[in-house]
């Protein structure tokens, strides 16, 4: 078995986190929790694969061809909707947020702020009750 | 004793389940109350479910298999549930706080149609799920489902700061998920199976093997993140300081020692057979557990936020069950299923307390809200108890997981994991009775102008009677106190060698009487420090504030708010669970 999906993945992991580190713009960090995702799909469907054997549907194949475990894409799709779930998730939130501090950046978004500089100056507590609403 | 149908196993995860999809569909006819009844309902009828499960469960783990997918020749295909006492228990507990929490929040939330009761319904279920599946991905689905349902509660309230909260417990929880999945998936490529037992007897059958011992460094990091040890810690404080009362409740008392019980079901049923993660495990554990502890029970003394001093006092005792874990014996683990429900009762009351101080006085700071709790003094009451609890006084449910903790430190010789230990919970002990003692007696120097509040002014309604709030919380606290001890002491042994899926032990060892008592002497003096250091000699304060101002600030700064930071760390947590296993 090749070592290059492995590679991949631990690369593409690093590489997010190394943009989420980083990230100055909240949908820009959405984004690399997204290729952070995409390494486990790599990883999950290289350990899964078997060099030629078919895809794991046996209408037009007799039983017993070899194919690639199911078990590994049945995850990957799992994994593919908790994916979608958490970005809209976290899109909902950053608009939210957008909406509220009027910023995108997390250096100005802190949920609590330092010690010594009161935050009372700082933006409008609103908790509209029209707009409130729950997920 | 009547065989007990295994096919009931799944009904405490399917009844939160099914009413909240009913509920979810019918939201906008419901009546009022309807929901705060139906959820109630729904939680204690889990409980009880549990509860019966767990009291079947003494003769030996049932199972259910999904299906009716049952293994045949060592080949597992389906599904299962396998429940055993301990774990049943633990399912009974979170139940019964569900409860307890929908009671406190009643009309909490106006004009919600029930979304809050909604979600805190699916992620009830998820808990069950989580306790009483024997399949590694059916783990990982409980899991993601537990995340997305907090993810959304902690920003139920759409502020500021609690938007930005809830970003950084989303984003950095995601990630747990996804070392979860990897780790899963490299398990089962080693031993293609997804069930406990399964991979168990191929881990046990290969010897030293690299690919598992990625997995369970991608597995613990995930349930440690969860688990908020250090360094994966800083999401916690966050989101519990942010999330609404009731939500911090199950938090704090529920999720994060749900992220150790999985850790303890993982690492000795699933992995217990590779030598290379025992040898590990010890000193992982125990290193990273007391460093835990102590740094939690030293950020909790430097809040004056209330929500967030009870978060890093979660995660102090997060590192003290991590400890308990970490002696790798059937004292140390039972000590620490005690302790996990234990803990549960007594943070689950001190965040109510704060919510009812939300509700009622408006605020959350404790300079702010110095003597203003004199109107509110049965809750004062609580807060003191509580306080006493959680440092360690030697009563109830809390202090015998503490003391079963400590004894199985003490035989194995890690004295230094005891004193962080005892240390850790003095220090958050401290911190809540030096809140205890400002709020609700006025003690402390007059803040005057430096009143002002590092966060952004919270509100919760203030349209719930003050019995109502308060008759949960002493209910928790009444548990925590009235539970007999001989009830556990006879239980706790069978039940946690069953947990282990090691031969029955006799009884267990508790540590040494006096160490609580220290502990609670150490919290009073530092709690009077923190009050009356004004009056005290300079020669004392000089000393002491001087060594305290150079690690604080290190310290508030690291715990930045800032999500680049936490992933960076994050990655360094991650490295240092694979550099320890890589060298066992």
């Amino acid at each position: 078995m090749s070592v290059l999906p492995y590679a991949v993945a631990a690369w593409l992991f690093g590489i997010g986190l190394y943009g989420i580190a980083t990230s100055r713009n909240f949908i820009h960090l959405v984004g690399c929790l997204g290729v952070c995702q995409s390494a486990t799909y790599v990883l999950l469907l290289g350990l899964g694969y078997r060099w030629g054997s078919i895809a794991p549907i046996f209408y037009d194949h007799p039983p017993g061809t070899p194919a690639v475990d199911p078990v590994m894409q049945a995850l990957v799709l799992t994994d593919i909707v908790v994916g979608a779930t958490l970005t809209a998730l976290l899109l909902v939130l950053t608009i939210q947020a957008y909406k509220r501090g009027g910023s995108l950046d997390p250096e100005k978004l802190r949920p609590m702020r330092a010690v010594g500089q009161s935050g009372r100056d700082r933006g409008s507590n609103r908790v509209g009750d029209g707009e409130r609403k729950a997920s | 004793m009547t065989a007990f149908p295994a096919a009931l196993l799944p009904l405490p995860v399917a009844i939160p389940l099914v009413i909240c999809a009913a509920m979810l569909a019918t939201a906008h006819f419901l009546p009022g109350r309807l929901p705060d009844i139906l959820a109630t309902l729904a939680a204690l009828s889990v409980a009880v479910l549990c509860g019966a499960i767990a009291v079947h469960a003494a003769d030996g783990p049932l199972v259910y298999w999904f299906g009716g997918w049952e293994p045949r020749d060592g080949v597992h295909l389906g599904i299962g549930f396998s429940v055993d006492e301990a774990s049943g228990w633990v399912a009974a507990f979170i139940g019964l706080l569900y409860a307890l929490t929908f009671v406190f929040a009643w009309g909490f939330f106006d004009r919600t149609h029930g979304h809050f009761h909604i979600l805190m319904l699916l992620f009830l279920a998820a808990m069950v799920g989580f306790c009483f599946t024997r399949d590694m991905f059916n783990l990982f689905v409980w899991f993601e489902v537990m995340s997305v349902a907090a993810f959304a509660l902690t920003a139920y309230h759409l502020a500021e700061s609690s938007l930005a909260g809830a970003i950084n417990f989303t984003v950095v929880n995601s990630l747990a998920g996804f070392l979860m999945l990897g780790g899963i998936g490299l398990i089962y490529a080693q031993t293609g199976t997804l069930d406990f037992e399964g991979i168990a007897a191929a881990v046990a059958q290969g010897g030293r093997d690299p690919v598992v011992a990625g997995a369970f460094c991608l597995v613990a990091s995930a349930l440690m993140i969860k688990g908020a040890i250090v360094p994966f810690q800083f999401w916690l404080a966050d989101a519990h300081a942010v999330a609404p009362s009731p939500v911090s409740v199950i938090f704090s008392g529920a999720m994060v020692s749900l992220g150790l019980f999985g850790l303890a079901k993982v690492s000795a049923v699933v992995f217990g057979g590779s030598d290379q993660v025992r040898h590990a495990l010890p000193a992982l554990l125990i290193g990273l557990g007391s460093f835990t502890a102590l740094l939690g029970g030293w950020m909790a003394l430097l809040q004056r936020h209330l929500k967030r001093m009870l978060a890093f006092s979660t995660i102090s005792h997060a590192g003290i069950m991590l400890t308990g874990l970490g002696a790798l014996s059937v004292n140390g683990t039972g000590g620490m299923l005690v302790y996990v429900v234990g803990h549960g009762l007594v943070k689950g009351a001190l965040f109510m307390i704060a919510g009812i101080l939300l509700a009622t006085q408006a605020s959350i700071d404790e300079i702010a809200l110095r003597g203003l709790g004199r109107g509110i003094w049965p809750a004062g009451i609580a807060m003191g108890l509580a306080g006493l609890l959680l440092c360690g006084l030697p009563l109830g449910v809390l202090d015998q997981g503490t003391r079963l903790v400590q004894g199985a430190l003490a035989q194995q010789g890690h004295g230094i994991a005891l004193a962080a230990g005892a240390i850790g919970a003095a220090l958050t002990g401290a911190a809540v009775l030096r809140a205890a003692g400002r709020i609700f007696l006025g003690l402390g120097p007059d803040p005057g102008d430096e009143a002002g509040a590092p966060s952004e002014d919270e509100r919760e309604k203030a349209n719930r009677p003050l019995w109502l709030m308060l008759a949960p919380c002493c209910v928790l606290l009444a548990l925590d106190v009235g539970v007999p001890a001989g009830l556990i002491e006879h239980a706790l042994p069978r039940a946690a060698s069953a947990f282990l899926h090691r031969p029955a032990v006799e009884t267990l060892a508790e540590g040494p009487g006096w160490l609580p008592w220290i502990s609670v002497v150490a919290a009073l003096a530092g709690a009077g420090y923190g009050l009356f250091r004004r009056r005290l000699p300079a020669l004392v304060v000089r000393p002491v504030s001087a060594t305290q101002s150079a690690p604080t600030r290190a310290l508030e700064v690291l715990h930045s708010g800032l999500i680049g930071d936490y992933v960076a760390w994050l990655g360094v947590g991650v490295a240092v669970v694979a550099g320890v296993l890589a060298l066992a």
